[in-house]
């Protein structure tokens, strides 16, 4: 169309616009849309826009075997896929009545809390990024690398390793490996006082971030919130500890907590979060040498298995927030249906349109980042 | 085989913009221009699938993609390279179709991951667009699921070796073949998709009109347009009424 053809529509003189605000924006988290209203700099309302990264994940996971599906579930969630393919191995080993060797159990644990901190890191540098704070996000990505740089090692992917597959895990640990793991854990140690130095007392940040986007504990369970953004509204939730799964009842953990609910305590809950998820790596790689066995249950043939009819609805806590699959088979080799209840639906959707709403336009962004929706998984 | 033929594995000869004719000022001004275009790439902030998360480490200090010349724009108008980093659905097409015709030529585009090239692991789904090759010129293409930062970096260096020999100039396919890339959006969007960018006009502009730079589908889109009111009409002087209603604000 040639731009002459736009018909210009007269409108009465008011100070509200309406903004797009994203996709391709730098205040945006990946693909995702909000479009905002705004009076002066302050946001009237906002509305989420999602579906630009709608893969159509339920349908095609009903097309192919369950032991394809593995390939395919990590893509849900980029930043964090660890906690995808475990949740999806433990609900078809539920349905199949498989027992996976505690062996195999307890690297998953490793895998998830590395996962974990690599997603933290993301979201520390991300989150300070929005507060015009830009050396944390290189810290944080750099850091993030050693991890990437550990799972390589494990499952020759730096980002979808697709190492978790039901019955156990793909392969034993490389020797040396706990050492090495151990080494990563000293150096992401020693590199907490400077980001507390860079960061979290930091006067700037401290500032931008308190009262930004606060939520009570009440709006947070009415819209769904879980994970590290419910934790910072003072209630101490955990998947890993109020439903365990894997071997975390024999873990020895806490569940930090923030009262504020606001963009501030969110990230002070992550940041204990790390601290926490050290400590569990600490457990499992002093742990890990001395369990043996088999890291793998065997499974039928996986090109012509058929997994007996049922439904299940397996939970696991990613480093977003409750991740759960349910999943029905009526006793064929592929699902019948697979639903995958991702915590960054609420967080993207409705959290982020309430707390936007009253909001000032700058501030819009480090809600979005303080929440750490993942846009991918909105959409699936 | 179609669409193998259409994947440009080396990119089309550039002809000598000054005709051949051998003017040395010239030649000597157009290797600087693609020297100094070689070596400050704009790339556009646009993350479109999970690809892109391989970009924070490759644009950051481990891989440092910055000692290249390369850094991240936010706007499409001052943007070099277009980064399609993996799948793209439907919806997310039109905003890169949009974003692609707003960036100024020269432009390049890269696809990263294997979804870009054929659809990758989402061969079956509904959503996506498969071969992005179909919608624009793609100038290089860095496979992978997910391509590492070092195979970006490298995908990326052999991108400014090709600007610098003129090699990389698929930015002209666009103007010239305006009616093929039509017609596939038009297959997906729609037949009455349209983008607010006057294509037509600009390939006039930069001399790159040619014969299949308008036919059947580009009919489609006169047609489909508001019919142009005259300038005192839209301005409110002529009190003359011309028979065409003002349909509102199309977009
Ligand atoms: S090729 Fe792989 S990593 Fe890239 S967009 Fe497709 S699924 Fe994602």
């Amino acid at each position: 169309m040639r731009p002459e053809n736009y018909q210009s529509v007269s409108q009465p003189p008011s100070n509200e616009f309406e903004l797009f605000y994203g996709p391709n924006h730098p205040g945006i988290e990946g693909n995702y849309a909000l479009k905002v209203r705004v009076h002066g700099d302050e946001v009237t309302s906002a509305r989420a826009d999602g579906g630009y990264l709608h893969r159509g994940f339920e349908k095609l996971m009903e097309g192919r075997l369950w032991i394809q599906n593995i390939a395919l579930v990590p893509r849900i969630c980029v930043p964090d896929p660890v906690p995808m393919e475990v949740c999806y191995s433990l609900a078809v080993e539920e349905l199949g009545g498989i027992e996976v060797p505690l062996r195999a159990q307890w690297i998953r644990v490793m895998q998830l809390e590395l996962s974990r901190i690599a997603a933290h890191l993301f979201f520390f540098g991300g989150h300070a990024a929005t507060t015009g704070m830009y050396t944390p996000m290189f810290w944080g990505i750099t850091d993030r690398d050693l991890i990437l740089d550990l799972f390589e090692e494990l499952s020759g992917g730096r980002v979808y390793h697709i190492y978790n597959i039901p019955g156990g895990v793909r392969r034993d640990l490389p020797p040396g490996y706990l050492e090495r793991v151990s080494k990563t854990l000293d150096y992401l140690e020693s590199r907490l006082p400077d980001y507390d130095n860079l960061l979290f007392t930091n006067k700037v940040f401290v500032h931008r971030a308190t009262g930004i986007g606060a939520m009570t504990q009440e709006q947070a369970l009415e819209w769904g919130v879980t994970g590290p953004n419910l934790r910072a509204t003072g209630l101490a939730f955990d998947v890993r500890r109020d439903d365990p799964y894997l071997v975390y009842d024999q873990l020895d953990f806490d569940i930090p907590v923030e009262a504020a609910g606001d963009a501030w305590a969110r990230s002070l809950v992550r940041r204990s979060e790390l601290k926490e998820s050290l400590r569990i790596l600490r457990q499992v790689v002093a742990k890990l040498p001395h369990i043996g066995g088999a890291i793998r249950a065997p499974i039928p043939n996986p090109l012509a298995w058929n997994l007996p009819a049922g439904d299940v609805y397996t939970r696991v806590e990613s480093s977003k927030g409750e991740l759960a699959y349910y999943v029905v088979s009526n006793g064929g080799d592929k699902p019948y249906r697979v639903h995958v209840r991702g915590p960054s639906a609420m967080h993207a959707v409705q959290v982020l349109e309430h707390l936007a709403t009253g909001a000032r336009i700058e501030d819009v962004a480090q809600i979005m980042f303080s929440l750490d929706a993942c846009p991918p998984e909105v959409d699936r | 085989m179609s669409t193998l033929q259409s994947i440009p594995v080396v990119a089309t000869k550039a002809e000598k913009p000054s005709g051949g004719t051998g003017n040395l000022l010239a030649n000597v001004f157009d290797e600087l221009t693609a020297f100094c275009r070689s070596r400050s790439l704009f790339m556009l902030h646009y993350c479109t699938g999970c690809g892109a998360i391989e970009l924070p480490p490759a644009m950051t200090s481990r891989f440092d993609m910055e000692r290249l010349g390369i850094q991240p724009m936010v706007t499409p108008r001052q943007a070099d390279i277009l980064l399609v980093t993996g799948y793209v659905s439907t919806k997310t097409l039109k905003r890169i179709i949009l974003t692609y015709e707003q960036m100024n030529s020269p432009k390049y585009v890269i696809g990263i991951c294997s979804c870009t090239v054929n659809g990758g692991m989402y061969w079956q789904s509904y959503a996506t667009a498969k071969v992005l090759a179909d919608y624009m010129p793609v100038d290089m293409y860095i496979a992978g699921c997910m391509p590492r930062p070092e195979a970006v970096i490298s995908g990326l260096r052999e991108l400014m070796a090709n600007i610098r020999a003129g090699r990389s100039d698929n930015w002209r396919d666009y103007y010239r073949r305006y009616d093929h890339y039509l017609g596939n959006q038009q297959r997906l969007f729609g037949e009455n998709w349209q983008t607010p960018t006057d294509v037509i006009g600009e390939a006039r502009h930069y001399g790159q009109f040619g014969p299949e730079t308008l036919g059947e589908h580009t009919a489609l889109l006169e047609r489909h347009q508001t019919p142009l009111l005259p300038f005192e009409m839209r301005l409110g002087l002529g009190g003359e009424k011309t028979g065409v209603e003002n349909k509102g604000d199309k977009r």
